[in-house]
């Protein structure tokens, strides 16, 4: 703890930040990365003396939106910007990687375009040499350079893989407060990826759903409902000018998929609970609108143009992880239902057929090149959440409970039965589930019939298939009251058998852990979201050994590894060209 | 049974003789000479001490390659009763007018619970008797009350349908007609001009997968049986270089029957039942995974009637066939359920198809169970479903 929070005191700081990554990345990257030299050697030229100098800047200073990667490959990571420059259809835009936070030493230079079509975001998706490695990357307009972005390769699939450690989150509400939690996570520098489980944005018009005390000083543009193309991009160009978004985005590579809110609440294929189709016309336009602007300004890599639809995609690191991400609203979620009988129709799917026998695919191919761990990053509960729990019984049209929330899989049981029974028919072990959506902190076993003392033993874990560790809101409010959150947790750890941990008050983060031994979640839960600071507390960790498929308490966090790579540093640059451009 | 009896026809059945004595009026058999020999598939599991059944891997050298195959299929037969008789007459007679190779049975081979023995009598009274003057051989898949444990057909004892396989190396059976080598199997028919089948049959065993009743035998659970078997049914499909792909399952991928469409199997009934996979659901997960736009028939008990029901979308372009109407009938539970091509309630019989290279010939023959008459009920030829044609004219049709 105490060499945690120093060194979380010494990011926040920023002076240390140089010292810390100076001494570690001797260690890590070998010499000629020392960063007490990289502001220097960004103020001057940084492409090196082999290449002719480049013009000196001209026009207003274009990056007002930061710089952002993901999407990791061993060899291959998307990396973004978005040029800011009027009266210009097409811009062309000069990208260079390098290993070095100063980047004194190029190994890749490209060109990419920022377009009017494309809301002039960049994409670049350039082929790196390394897996497993820190790269540091720029772009380049009118010889203006944007701030230098950290990204990070990931391991090969065939690697040995000892250690992996990403960041988790979702549900960022701008007008619900500050990015505390995207400042905490920017600041640990030992991260292999951002895992982003959806609410990245929210649609809401201003007033509708924020902290009013927050209105002026979070106010949100635009501040309409988005409905519109235009009306996306404008929120997702907003979120981007948030100082502690962008440097989150800036230190570290993103893995994100939508949830409802990226286009409207509680959305599924066709349709969605805040979509009113006589007002907000036809909902397949909205919905498209809302997927061509995720796809230009996240750190995605989009595939062709007409299958922007399908995010669900996995993520290889090493032997230690296959990571795959679900798409549980727009691809294959039939509409949400309300009564029990409904939640069981055998016809009703949350991802779609296509997306299922992918998902079983990838499970199969997982284990069968010797992964570690099988993990799952989604949007909505997978495990029952219920008030008197009994158990179930899948050829009656009810059973298992009172479900609270059709919203998540208790409404799709028929898809929940038919992971779970795949899980269980592979004998696969050490599956591991993440979630969001619900703005609270859980840990939990995922059985078949948790409810049933003959199919789980809720002392040992024996019947659980799976685990999943749920992570808390970067802002968006679960309980707010403390006491009430403590008693409400209370109840539905005594109504739900599988579920060990739960904090309804908190926001915050989950940094993952992962060796071949365990997979572990810390939680950290921020002290307010009201103001912008950058403190944190250590909630809970939970973990699940290899083998076991359930969840146990640890009373520490995991130790942040040792010699990470270096910051990207600081961008003076980037601040002085503003001013003298302004 | 007297024992005396039984071993007569142990005897005939031992010289070889017995065969061709038996079925001697059966002269349809010659014309389909070009491919005598069916078993070439390579993974028939006979170890070569059966001595009518030729030694496995051994290279089909029929010098011309298949024009065509003419079988014929049923189901739910196994009752030994009046209504078998009849169908294995007009299965006979048909037979020798218009030629069948072989017979694929689609489960409930012995009602009402299967056999307890390889020795059992049943296999005498409900199968060898029936069709004594049917002599071809028959590829059987297992049904659920071939491992009922109680006449109610629950499917919670497996392990009594493995009588069944036995029964196919038995030294002590009556005849060579039975053959099923495995629980589940595959095996090839006839050879096209390159050398690869002109058939397969891919064999499922879907009791253990949608049993009524839980068999709490962990050799049947689905991860020591329903997914290995996945696993291996999805690779020998792909695996099969066959022009012609059949699949042979007890329990319909969909049926306008009673028991109606995998994923919501016995919707009526299934509060009785304690097998969580009675609706068929992981069932038809399987089906789909392991056959969609991989074959052209899959052909199906369990419903004790005749259904040419059309492609399922899930499924891609196979035609679905009912054919559990060759010892018990039942009426169409919801004729509306599934588009069909012919549908058929009531009474006995069964199908027979003729394979060319790109089309094939379907024939539903009714039997009337108060007289035994047959008829025919339907004739059609369509074009081969998996080609790129085909499914657009059998559904404009």
């Amino acid at each position: 703890m105490k060499r945690r929070t120093f060194i979380s005191h010494g990011m926040a700081v920023g002076a240390s930040v140089s010292v810390l990554g100076g001494c570690q990345d001797t260690a890590s990257n070998g010499p000629g990365s020392a960063s007490d030299s990289s502001s220097d050697a960004t103020a001057s030229d940084g492409s090196g003396p082999e290449d002719a100098a480049p013009a000196p800047p001209t026009g207003p200073y274009p990056f007002h939106h930061g710089v952002a990667s993901g999407d990791p490959l061993p060899h291959q990571v998307v990396m973004w910007t978005r040029v800011t420059l009027p009266d210009q259809d097409e811009i062309p835009v000069r990208v260079e990687v390098a290993r070095d936070p100063s980047m004194s030493t190029l190994l890749h230079e490209g060109v990419a375009y920022a377009r009017s079509g494309n809301d002039f975001t960049v994409k670049h998706d350039p082929s790196l040499p390394d897996p497993e490695t820190t790269y540091y990357f720029r772009f380049r307009v009118n010889g203006h350079y944007s701030p230098i972005g950290r990204t990070r390769t990931a391991p090969s699939p065939s690697q040995d893989q000892g250690h992996l450690r990403m960041a988790v989150v979702s549900c960022s509400n701008y007008a619900y407060g500050y990015f505390n939690a995207y400042r905490r996570i920017a600041a640990r520098p030992d991260l292999d990826a951002v895992i982003h489980l959806g609410d990245y944005i929210y649609e809401y018009a201003q007033g509708e759903y924020g902290d009013p005390d927050l209105a002026q000083d979070r106010a949100l543009d635009p501040p309409h409902e988005l409905v519109r193309l235009d009306d996306y991009r404008r929120r997702y160009a907003q979120y981007r000018q948030d100082p502690d978004l962008a440097e989150c985005h800036r230190q570290h590579p993103f893995i994100c998929v939508w949830d409802d809110h990226e286009i409207a609440n509680d959305a599924w294929r066709e349709g969605a609970e805040n979509h009113d189709p006589a007002l907000q016309g036809e909902f397949q336009r909205r919905k498209r609108a809302a997927v061509e602007a995720y796809h230009e300004w996240m750190p995605i890599r989009s595939t062709l143009p007409d299958r922007e639809l399908r995010i669900y995609r996995s993520f290889r690191f090493g032997n230690l992880l296959t990571l795959m991400m679900l798409d549980t609203r727009l691809i294959g979620r039939d509409e949400q239902v309300s009564a029990p009988a409904d939640a069981r129709d055998r016809e009703r799917s949350l991802i779609g057929n296509d997306q299922r026998r992918w998902l079983f695919q990838q499970l199969e191919q997982s284990r069968d090149r010797g992964a570690t761990w099988h993990m799952i990053g989604q949007q909505v509960m997978l495990a029952p959440l219920t008030l008197a729990q009994g158990p179930d019984f899948p050829n009656l049209p009810f059973g298992g409970g009172i479900k609270l929330n059709y919203d998540q899989w208790d409404g799709y049981q028929t898809s929940r039965r038919a992971l779970l029974q795949r899980i269980e028919a592979m004998g696969l072990d050490n599956t591991v589930v993440l979630t969001g959506d619900i703005h609270s902190s859980w840990a939990m076993d995922v059985a078949l019939d948790p409810g049933n003392p003959l199919a789980y033993n809720r002392f040992n874990g024996d019947g659980s298939l799976a685990v999943e560790f749920v992570t808390p809101a970067v802002t968006s409010p679960a309980i707010e009251d403390k006491a009430v959150a403590t008693s409400a947790a209370g109840a539905l750890k005594l109504n739900n058998r599988h579920l060990k941990y739960v904090d309804l008050h908190h926001r915050g983060y989950m940094i993952l852990d992962i060796t071949p031994e365990r997979c572990k979640t810390d939680w950290f839960h921020l002290e307010t979201v009201n103001e912008r600071r950058a403190s944190e507390v250590f909630g809970a960790s939970w973990f699940t050994a290899s083998g076991t498929n359930h969840v146990q308490e640890a009373d520490l966090p995991s130790s942040p590894r040792a010699n990470p790579p270096a910051f990207a540093p600081e961008s003076d640059t980037a601040d002085t060209q503003k001013e003298t451009a302004s | 049974m007297s024992q005396s009896r039984r071993r007569f026809l142990q005897q005939l059945a031992a010289t070889g003789v017995a065969i061709p004595t038996l079925t001697a009026c059966q002269s349809g058999s010659g014309d389909q000479a070009a491919s005598s020999q069916p078993e070439t598939g390579a993974d028939s599991n006979d170890t070569g001490n059966n001595r009518n059944v030729p030694p496995k891997n051994e290279p089909d050298n029929s010098p011309a390659p298949t024009e065509s195959l003419r079988f014929m299929a049923l189901g739910d037969q196994g009752t030994g009763g009046f209504g078998q008789y009849q169908v294995g007459a007009a299965m006979a007679a048909i037979a020798r007018e218009q030629g069948s190779e072989f017979v694929l049975a689609a489960g409930d081979n012995i009602y009402e619970a299967g056999t307890t023995d390889p020795d059992d009598p049943r296999f005498l009274e409900q199968f060898e008797y029936p069709y004594q003057n049917l002599n071809i051989p028959f590829y059987l898949c297992l049904g659920n009350h071939d491992n009922g444990a109680t006449p109610l057909g629950g499917g919670s004892d497996n392990k009594r349908g493995n009588n069944q396989v036995t029964y196919h190396r038995s030294d002590t059976r009556f005849s060579n007609k039975w053959r099923m080598p495995e629980r589940f199997y595959r095996q090839s028919f006839g050879r096209t001009e390159d050398g690869s089948p002109f058939l397969e049959i891919f064999v499922v065993d879907s009791n253990p997968l949608t049993s009524f009743y839980q068999d709490h035998d962990e050799d049947f659970s689905w991860e020591n049986y329903g997914y290995p078997q996945q696993l291996w049914m999805k690779e020998a499909v792909r695996d099969s270089r066959a022009l012609w792909k059949v699949v042979i399952t007890h329990v319909p991928y969909r049926s306008n029957g009673s028991h109606g469409n995998a994923g919501n199997l016995d919707e009526g009934l299934r509060w009785l039942f304690t097998n969580p996979d009675a609706d068929g659901q992981r069932y038809k997960d399987f089906m789909e995974e392991c056959f969609a736009d991989q074959v052209d028939l899959i052909i199906s008990g369990h419903d004790h009637t005749l259904q040419w029901l059309k492609p399922a979308p899930a499924m891609g372009p196979a035609h679905l066939l009912v054919t559990g109407a060759g010892g018990k009938t039942d009426t169409l539970d919801d004729p509306d359920r599934n588009p069909s091509f012919f549908q058929h309630q009531e009474e006995h019989g069964f199908v027979w198809f003729e394979l060319s290279r790109d089309a094939m010939t379907l024939e539903f023959h009714i039997v009337d169970p108060d007289e035994g008459n047959r008829r025919l009920g339907l004739r059609r030829s369509v074009t081969k479903p998996l080609a790129a044609t085909a499914l657009k004219e059998s559904v404009d049709a």
